[in-house]
Order: C-alpha cells, then structure tokens, then sequence
C-alpha cells in the first residue's frame, strides 16, 4: 500500500494530470460526445451489468473463499477510475466520452453500487452491510470535474497556454504511471509471494476480460471501432482506491486485511494490462487514422446517412 | 465545315460572367509585387496576416506591419550583408510557416528572384535545382538542412540561412515545439554546413538598415512588370525538372484573374483563410499567398496536413472563411467525424485545383458545409490559374469552369488548328500570365509555347456555352489499335468499384495492338480480383478499352500534393519488362 503522503501527493498529481488532459480537450469534443448518447449508456451497461456479474463468475468459477470473494465482487462493481481517461488519452481514444463516462457511473455509483453488492452477496450468502462513502464519491467527482474543466477554459482562453498543460500534464501522466509500476513489485514482494494463483487470475483477469467484454458489446451495439475501444479501457479499469476505501469503512481487524487483498492487486495489474493494452490500442488508432486519410469518400447509401 | 477558331475566338464563356465577373482585366495596379506588398502592409499594419497553427494548437502570428518590418530586413540582408546584385536566385526550402512569407516578400523586396524549393525533395533533386537555377542563398528549414552536406560544393551557394517551423513563435511554446522536436520526434538533425540562423540575418540585415546608407527602394529601381520574380519547377509529371520563369506582371496579372471569380465572396480585412497546401506550390503560392495578402486576409498556415488531424485545431480556433485543397484534402476532411459533426461555422468558400476534383466530393462537401467547392485549372507555367469555376456561380460537376478574364483559350488538333466545338482538343492558352518561357531552356520553350499560346499538354472539351472539361494529358493517351483511349475514362471506371481505393491507367508497348491498357490498383477491400475488375469494366467500356492487365498495389507514386504519377509507373514497367520496341 502507499503511504499517506503518498496518496496524498498522487491525489494532487491527479489533479494536475487531469488538467493536462481537459487542456486537450474543447467543449466541440464533448457535443461529439453526446452526439451519440448510447456510447454513454453502452459504458454504464457494460460498467454496471458486465463488471459486478463478471466479478462473481470468477468468485464462483475459481471457488474464492467468503473474504476474496467479497473483495472481487466489490473490485467488479465499481464506477471507472480517473486512470481510464489517462489511459484513453494515449491510446488516442474518444477522451470526451472517456470523461463523461466516468462522470456518470460515479454518479450512479452512489445508488448501484450498494444495491449491486447487496444483490451479488445474497446470491453468495455474504454479509450484506456496505457502507459507501458518499462524501468520497463526491470528491471524485470534484478532482476529475474540476481540473478538466479548467484545462478546457485555459486552452480556450490561450491555446499556447493549454497546449503546453496538455504536454505537462501528458509527461506528468507518464510518470506516475511508471512510479507505479515501478514501485509496487519491490514495495510489496511478499505479499505477491504468498498469494495463491486463483487470486492473480482473479485480479488480472477482473481488468482483462472486462476490456474484452466491454470491447465486444460495444461493437455488438453498433459503436465505432474507436469508441468501443474506449468504452473497453473504461470498463476494464474501476476505481481501485474507491474499492479500498469502502473495504476499510466496511470491515475490521484481519477479515479487513483478506477483504483488501484483491482490490489491492487489481490496482497493481490494472496499471500494467492497460499500459499494454493501451500501447496497442494507440497503434490501432494510428493505423486507422491513416487510412482513413487515404480512403475514399462513402458513395451511395453509405454517404445518405450523413 | 467552317473554320471552327471562331467558336474559341468569340469566347462564349464571356456570356457567364454576369455581372460579377468583369469581362476584361482592369488597368494593372502595381506596378510589381513589392509595392501591392507594401500597400497592403500600409492598409492593414496592425491586422494579422499570419498565423502558423502547429496539430496541438500551438501557433505564433505576425501583424501585416511586422512581415513587412521583417521582409525589409531581409531585402536587406540580402542586398547589404551578403551582397546580392539584382536578379539574384534565392532558393527558399521549407514547409508552411511564418518564415515563408517574411523571406519570400523580402527576396522580391531585394530585387531578387525567389526559387521555390520543395523541402522533400531527395540530395540529388535539390543538387538540380540549386545549379540549374543558379541559386546564390539558401533558405531552408532545420529539419532537412543535413541534406546539405556533401552538396553545397557542387552548387553555387554561398550563404545558407537556416529557419524553422516554430520561427517566430513567443520563447515557451516555441521551446516545446523544438523540445518535442528534437527529443521526441528526433527530427532536428545537426547541421554540419555553415550558416546563419534566420533570427541572426533580419537582425543583421534591420542593422544594415539602421546605419542608414541603404535606399530599400533603390533594390527596385529597375524592377518592372516584365522582370523575373519566381523560378518555379515543373516537370514532376512530365520529364526533367524546369524552371518556369513568371513575371512580377505574371503574377500581379493572375492574382487580380483569380480574385475577379471570387470577388463577390471576398470582404477586405474579414477574411481568414486556411493555407495547409505547401506555399512552395504555385496554386497555394499565388492563391493563398499573394491573393489573400493584397486583400489583407489572415492567413492561417499549417506545416503539415498529413494526418489530416493537424488541421482540427486550425478549424477549432480560427474561424476560417476559405479553404483551398486538392481532392484527397477535401476527401480527408470529409472523413473525420471532428469535421463533419461540426463543420467551420463560417465558411463561404472552397477551392479546388491541383488534380481533378471527384464529383462524390464536390457533392459530399456541399452537403456537409453548406458552401460549394469551386474548381480550377491551371498549371505552374501560367501562374497557375486559366479557368475557374465563379464562386457563388452555377455549379458544374467535373468541370474546370471558364476561362478567367484576360485569358484567351482555344482547343486544338497535333497540327495546331481549333477543333470543332464539342471535340476534344489540346488546351491553348494566351494571357498576361503566361510565363516568359524555361530558365535556360529556349528549346523546351519554343516546344511549349508558340506564338504566345502555351500548350498545356491536357486535351479538354469545351461546350457551347464556353465551360470547360479535361479529358486527360495528351501525352498519357493511349493507342490501342490505332483507338484513341483517355486513360481517365478507365480510370474513372474502375474507381466506381468500391473495392477500389485509388487506380492508375497507363499505355505500356504491346506488340499486337502498338499499346495496351494497363491499370495498377490499390484496393479497399483485399478480396478484390483482377476477374471482378475486368468483368466490371467490361459492363461501361467498350473491348479496346479494356485493361489486358491488372496489377494490384499497395500505393500509388505520386507528387507532393497528390497527383498520381503515371509516368513513374510507366517508367518502371518498361524498365522491368525490357526495353520498349516503339516509343
């Protein structure tokens, strides 16, 4: 785990990396957005209806004991996290739908996740008291809203000024994420010694399979390529801390200490798969991009719809 | 049947000038380009005549008074420092940025002949063109200045001046665009040749000012409409590079032709125009460049529109008027959602040249933005512009529009006479924008224009009302058993498949029929046969048009701004498959 300083000082390098990320944005990019509404509501099903039932086949399936159980399907019902759209940002995604998203499944959050846990630990005969911090919900809100919005005025206000945030905000981005990589395998070596192999396949695969799914849904729904790619950085990746936090309210003594155990490894590998999986994705949308480029403009039916 | 030259003699396009359009040229205003610089300077100092819009928004401008201010310095510098006589090549070398416009005003100033040097151009094209023209200075941006080394010795320069894209930007941003640059994109090569900084030759030449015994308006004592301002090279498409020499009078001629068809849609002072062609071009050059700087335009300049993305912040933060492209720029654009969803708010007009516009495009433009794509024609030897579609006039699909007024036009047969009206014929034309002929090349010259009249090399149709269409270049026509085919009309065919990306037609030596059709295609869809082609073609074109070969390709050789090079195709077939047996 990190230490409170620590978390402290990555709260703040959120904020300013979210500020780089909002300077690369216009208020066009989120009308484009909403242009298409269902990419929203495609992310909340997938967020919402894949992630929590997703976390509980895998209890299930790999026979997880009460306490790991609880930790996974809690991990699967989580709102996205603030790193998806850092993410989303390199890999040269939808950023605006990115954003939005995650600005409504914490909205929602407030009512989903409670009754989701309450409805995934019945079906598991698991304790069904969670305490959701409503008032940490609101904060996350406040650190994604708040800079983005900033970086967008800054940026229309002087695009010098907003595209020299963006690349700040963009190295500064890099950085953390490489810190936490770096950092987390020697920091907590033991931990990842005696954890069984079931719990590794749970927490990585919690992120995996919830991009693959998100991926192939959307597509399903008729979302383009770029946007389902985006919905599926945005449904792998939950919001680790937020999990964390309601472990410590909810449980106590050493059940806290199991309960914590997936969420904690998530957190890790999540930064790892998506750092690949973004690393690809971004030479998906390179490609695309240069195609497009060259293709020819739609004939016939294909160009009626525009 | 009658003597048909009065069918192009009594120009019937007159008729569809209306009342927009004046039917003659007016009485020149200037009488050289440094002074409609220099009157535009005074009417517009404080507004912003350019701005260079880097793909993250990053930009840096300059008002109409400090290009001016910048451009004397340069005259100067040129004149004074290093010590150029008048009539003195300058070769500038770099993509769009605010450099272009403060050297290339200040080599006119100077006295001087500009040289438009294309910056990707190969060690051994540049070597061509810096002898060939005689070239004394070079600009030419850091990115490619390491192409230099080696090369210098065998040329006639002797004064390199290094700018850069980032030139005249404020220090931060300018520092980041170079920091990126250099770290990231590992793109500033050291530059081993000697040579000045840009920055270190204004404030040289703005000293050589200072001290006071130079006469900025003695660089122009004996310049007139009749003297040489631009070397532009030519010859991409059709064999050795050459210099097509243009006039001040050339250009002042056709900058006033090309704004008389978009006069009605031009606000003095209002306009902002995007400029992401590469101004080393003549169309962006003359178009872009010098039009929009008379009528105290801002134009915004974007180094690089490939890809196409790099134009999204110049759209988002400038509310562009006027655009000019090609075919492939406009069919980019059309393919971004960030463009189609919002299109430029403001938009009155788009122009058109280069290469032939797709009428799916034209149609898709108009549907999308609301204004109309205009097309032109012309060609680097006439400054460029010969016909144009008016702006705000009737819209013709696939047509280059009239010829603009001034400009005297006919088709005609091998042995020069006008064909009748309806038939094809190659494209003459005769006006005061037609070069003075090749540097140093009177042969090549005597070849292309006679009498006045310069033959364009492209065969066209004209209808009765005087609009004009290209059917293809005269020297791509095939014979195919003694049948003339347009490669084009192939070509045109074969791009209706959807599968079909983009296509080239070319005539190769076969020993049945003299030549034979020969198409290269690069597909959309991979699943494309060469059985699927022909079958298709077969249902449009009649047996001797039909290709005896399909080749499949990834891509197309083509120029810098996307024409299709079929000659280099051509080229290659015959070196591959033996040397031919009849030209």
């Amino acid at each position: 785990m990190l230490t409170d300083l620590e978390t402290r000082l990555l709260g703040v390098m959120m904020m300013a990396i979210m500020l780089g990320m909002g300077a690369s944005l216009t208020f066009k990019d989120f009308r484009i957005a909403f242009r298409k509404p269902q990419g929203i509501l495609v992310g909340l099903v997938c967020q919402y209806g894949i992630m929590p039932f997703l976390g509980y086949l895998l209890a299930v399936l790999l026979g997880l004991p009460p306490a790991l159980a609880i930790g996974l399907i809690l991990m699967g019902c989580m709102p996205g996290g603030t790193t998806s759209n850092i993410f989303t940002y390199f890999s040269k995604g939808a950023l605006a739908l990115s954003i939005m998203m995650t600005i409504c499944s914490t909205l929602v959050a407030v009512v989903m996740v409670p009754l989701l846990l309450e409805f995934y630990s019945q079906l598991r005969g698991l304790p069904q008291e969670y305490t959701v911090p409503a008032g940490n919900v609101a904060q996350v809100l406040v650190v994604l809203i708040v800079p983005t919005v900033i970086g967008m005025l800054l940026r229309k206000w002087n695009p010098n000024v907003g595209a020299t945030i963006e690349l700040v905000g963009g190295l500064l981005g890099i950085v953390v994420i490489l810190f936490l990589v770096l950092t987390w395998v020697p920091r907590n070596h033991a931990l990842l010694a005696t954890t069984p192999f079931s719990v590794y396949f749970a927490s990585i695969g919690l992120g995996l399979v919830g991009m693959l799914l998100g991926f192939a849904l959307s597509r399903l729904l008729r979302q383009d390529p770029r946007r389902s790619r985006t919905i599926a950085l945005e449904t792998g990746i939950q919001n680790g801390p937020l999990a964390v936090l309601i472990v410590l309210l909810t449980f106590q003594g050493d059940m806290q200490q199991q309960v914590l155990l997936i969420p904690v490894l998530y957190s890790l590998f999540i930064v790892l798969t998506s750092s690949a999986v973004t690393v690809w994705f971004r030479g998906i949308t390179t490609r695309e991009e240069l195609a497009r480029d060259r293709a020819k403009v739609p004939t016939g039916a294909a160009a009626q719809g525009a | 049947m009658n003597d048909p030259a009065p069918t192009y003699d009594h120009a019937p396009w007159v008729a569809q000038y209306g009342d927009r359009i004046p039917r003659d040229l007016a009485a020149r205003e200037h009488l050289h380009l440094p002074a409609m610089l220099a009157q535009a300077a005074r009417t517009h100092g404080p507004r912003i005549a350019f701005t260079t819009c880097m793909p993250n928004g990053m930009h840096g401008s300059l008002t109409y008074a400090q290009v001016d201010a910048q451009a004397d310095a340069f005259a100067a510098y040129l004149r004074e420092v290093v010590g150029l006589a008048p009539g003195a090549r300058v070769a500038l070398q770099t993509p769009n940025g605010l450099a272009y416009p403060v050297v290339a005003f200040g080599v006119l100033k100077a006295g001087c002949v500009l040289v438009n040097t294309n910056p990707l151009y190969t060690p051994a094209e540049m070597e061509h063109q810096f002898r060939d023209s005689g070239a004394e200075v070079l600009v030419v941006v850091d990115l490619f200045a390491d192409k230099l080394e080696g090369l210098l010795e065998r040329t006639g320069i002797r004064q390199v001046v290094v700018c850069e894209v980032p030139q005249f930007f404020s220090t931060v941003p300018r520092a980041v665009i170079r920091g990126v640059m250099r770290y990231w994109n590992r793109a500033l090569p050291p530059i081993r040749v000697p040579h000045v900084r840009l920055a270190q030759a204004l404030a040289q030449g703005a000293e050589a000012a200072r001290r006071g015994t130079v006469d900025p308006a003695s660089y122009l004592r004996d310049v007139g409409p009749s003297t040489l301002a631009l070397l532009q090279y030519t010859g991409g498409t059709t064999g050795v590079s050459k210099g097509a020499m243009l006039t001040h009078g050339n250009l002042l001629a056709n900058l006033q032709q090309a704004f008389s068809m978009g006069a009605s849609h031009i606000e003095p002072g209002r306009e902002v125009v995007l400029t992401a062609l590469p101004l080393y071009h003549i169309f962006a050059f003359t178009f872009n460049l010098l039009c929009f700087y008379a009528v105290g335009a801002r134009n915004v300049l974007v180094p690089s529109p490939r890809p196409i993305q790099n134009l999204q912040r110049a759209f988002d933060n400038y509310p562009i008027t006027w655009v000019s492209g090609v075919n492939t720029l406009f069919n980019a654009l059309l393919n971004e959602e960030w463009f189609t969803a919002f299109p430029p708010a403001h938009l009155k007009a788009a122009v058109a040249g280069g290469a032939a516009l797709q009428a799916a495009v034209a149609q898709r433009w108009e549907r999308v933005t609301g204004t109309r794509i205009a097309e032109g024609y012309g060609l680097t030897e006439s400054s460029p512009v010969v016909c144009f579609n008016p702006i705000g006039g009737e819209r013709r699909d696939e047509s280059i529009g009239i010829p603009v007024p001034g400009t005297e036009v006919r088709l005609v047969d091998d042995a020069g006479a006008p064909v009748p009206l309806g038939a094809p014929g190659e494209l003459v034309v005769r006006g005061p924008q037609v070069m003075q002929g090749y540097w140093n090349r009177p042969d090549e010259t005597a070849k292309t224009v006679r009498d006045g009249w310069l033959h364009t090399g492209d065969v066209a149709v004209m209808d009765a009302q005087g609009w004009f269409r290209i059917v293809d270049r005269k020297k791509d026509m095939i014979l195919v058993s003694g049948f003339n085919v347009y490669p084009n009309e192939v070509e045109d065919t074969i791009a209706r498949l959807d599968a079909v990306l983009e296509v080239a037609v070319i005539g190769v030596p076969d020993s049945k029929t003299g030549e034979a059709v020969r198409a290269y295609v690069v597909r959309q869809d991979d699943r494309l046969t060469e059985d699927e082609v022909r079958a298709h073609c077969r249902r449009f074109l009649t047996d001797y048009k039909l290709p005896r070969a399909v080749e499949f390709r990834t891509e197309l050789p083509k120029t810098p701004i996307g024409k299709i090079l079929r000659k280099d195709l051509r080229a290659e077939y015959l070196k591959t498959r033996g040397a031919p047996t009849a030209a």
